[in-house]
């Protein structure tokens, strides 16, 4: 059975290239469905004109010095690094809380942040499970919902004025910030406290607080919405 | 030929075969030339480590699309990158263009940015890596009546896009 029109326009206008024996006929049985065609074509070139973006120059040598690489036995390097680096946080952190204790929430989080953050913001760079996420959070009889998690590059305990809470770095479209879960604190709500070259805004949560940091080019009010609507909590007793 | 060499010959055909193809893949999926690169290099990056997997050469293409767009899934998707500015990335024809050639070109890519990943997704397939609608189907493990709708949409929405942003002459003779 032959093809109609209709059937015809929506063939070629799916695939431009068809050269199957029914939609060659078809092209040929009457002009309407040539100068289809013809228009089809046409606007393919122009489409095609339009995709073609030349690479940088460069890509294909960077490419091929992949190939450089040894392919096995790479990986512990970087892992090695990085638990290192994650144990020396550790350990001066615990050496740092039993050494401080904080008048104000305010001068924790300078003291808090000037003591790790720049730090722990370079080592957020890959996507972490929302299993080690969850893991953590509820260790603070908190969650995060998909909209904050999804953004979460490194998380990790950290001490507070009131207990343990959580350090995360979330990825923006501003770039990384650093949100501080304080399960036990209370804060001023919408308080914003000025430390080195960075910029804190101070949360009241359900139970509990936070702090969203960023450098002062940063909008640390564009997070607030999402860390209050996302980051569950529940009342953690004293 | 050691077979460390013959990797890395193997490696660099899929290299030139390919990396001009994924970068535009790449620049037309996230828009950004910065990120497009990294996709592509992190793609490739990914292919080198897992070459020995690839025993059929003739999948390579798909494969490569494969790990690109999971890196995209992965590393971009909740993250919306700025646009790159096109009028800064070097095409490669058509730059003695006449200006309302140029402007139905600038057209054309402002609306393929603007399409609906469902639409614009089997269309960058069919048009720059040359996919056929069953190898669409198959990449997007959608039905091929699906790809085809969807690509017939696709094209209808650019041309919609151009009838609405007043270009006239060749394009209203062409719709």
């Amino acid at each position: 059975m032959s093809m109609n029109f209709s059937e015809f326009k929506k063939l070629i206008g799916a695939d431009p290239g068809n050269r199957d024996a029914e939609t060659l006929l078809a092209r040929h049985s009457a002009p309407e469905f040539e100068n289809a065609a013809a228009e089809a074509e046409a606007f393919e070139e122009k489409l095609q004109a339009a995709l073609n973006i030349q690479p940088p120059a460069d890509l294909l040598d960077q490419i091929k010095n992949i190939s450089q690489q040894p392919v096995r036995q790479r990986s512990w390097i970087p892992l090695a690094l990085a638990a290192s680096l994650l144990i020396l946080v550790g350990a001066a952190g615990l050496v740092w809380k039993q050494s401080h204790q904080w008048d104000s929430v305010e001068s924790y989080i300078a003291d808090h942040y000037s003591q790790d953050g720049g730090t722990v913001v370079a080592m957020a760079k890959e996507n972490i499970s929302d299993q080690d996420i969850a893991k953590i959070l509820s260790r603070l009889d908190a969650t995060a919902d998909s909209e904050l998690s999804g953004l979460i590059r490194f998380i990790k305990f950290c001490p507070t004025p009131d207990g343990r809470g959580a350090h995360m770095v979330v990825s923006t479209d501003q770039g990384l910030m650093t949100i501080i879960y304080m399960p036990k604190t209370q804060v001023t709500d919408g308080e914003m406290v000025d430390f080195d070259q960075m910029h804190a805004l101070l949360v009241n949560l359900e139970h509990g607080s936070a702090a969203i940091i960023g450098e002062r080019s940063q909008n640390v009010e564009s997070l607030v919405a999402t860390v209050r609507g996302s980051l569950k909590t529940r009342f953690v007793g004293a | 030929m050691t077979t460390e060499t013959g990797r890395t010959l193997r490696f660099n055909e899929l290299a030139e075969a390919y990396s001009t193809d994924l970068y535009r893949y790449a620049m037309w999926i996230c828009g950004n030339d910065a990120l497009a690169k990294d996709l592509v290099q992190e793609t490739f990056l990914r292919a080198w480590r897992a070459l020995d997997n690839l025993n059929d050469v003739a999948a390579a293409k798909s494969w490569l699309i494969t790990i690109l767009r999971r890196e995209y899934a992965r590393t971009f998707e909740r993250k919306v990158p700025k646009f790159t500015d096109m009028d800064k990335v070097v095409i490669v024809e058509g730059d003695e263009l006449e200006p309302d050639e140029r402007t139905e070109r600038d057209l054309l890519r402002e609306g393929i940015l603007k399409l609906d990943p469902k639409y614009r997704d089997p269309l960058l397939l069919q048009v720059v890596f040359g996919h056929s609608c069953a190898e669409i189907s198959e990449q997007l493990e959608i039905t091929k009546s699906a790809v085809m709708t969807q690509l017939f949409r696709a094209r209808e929405k650019l041309k919609v896009q151009l009838q609405k942003d007043g270009v006239t002459g060749n394009v209203h003779e062409l719709f």
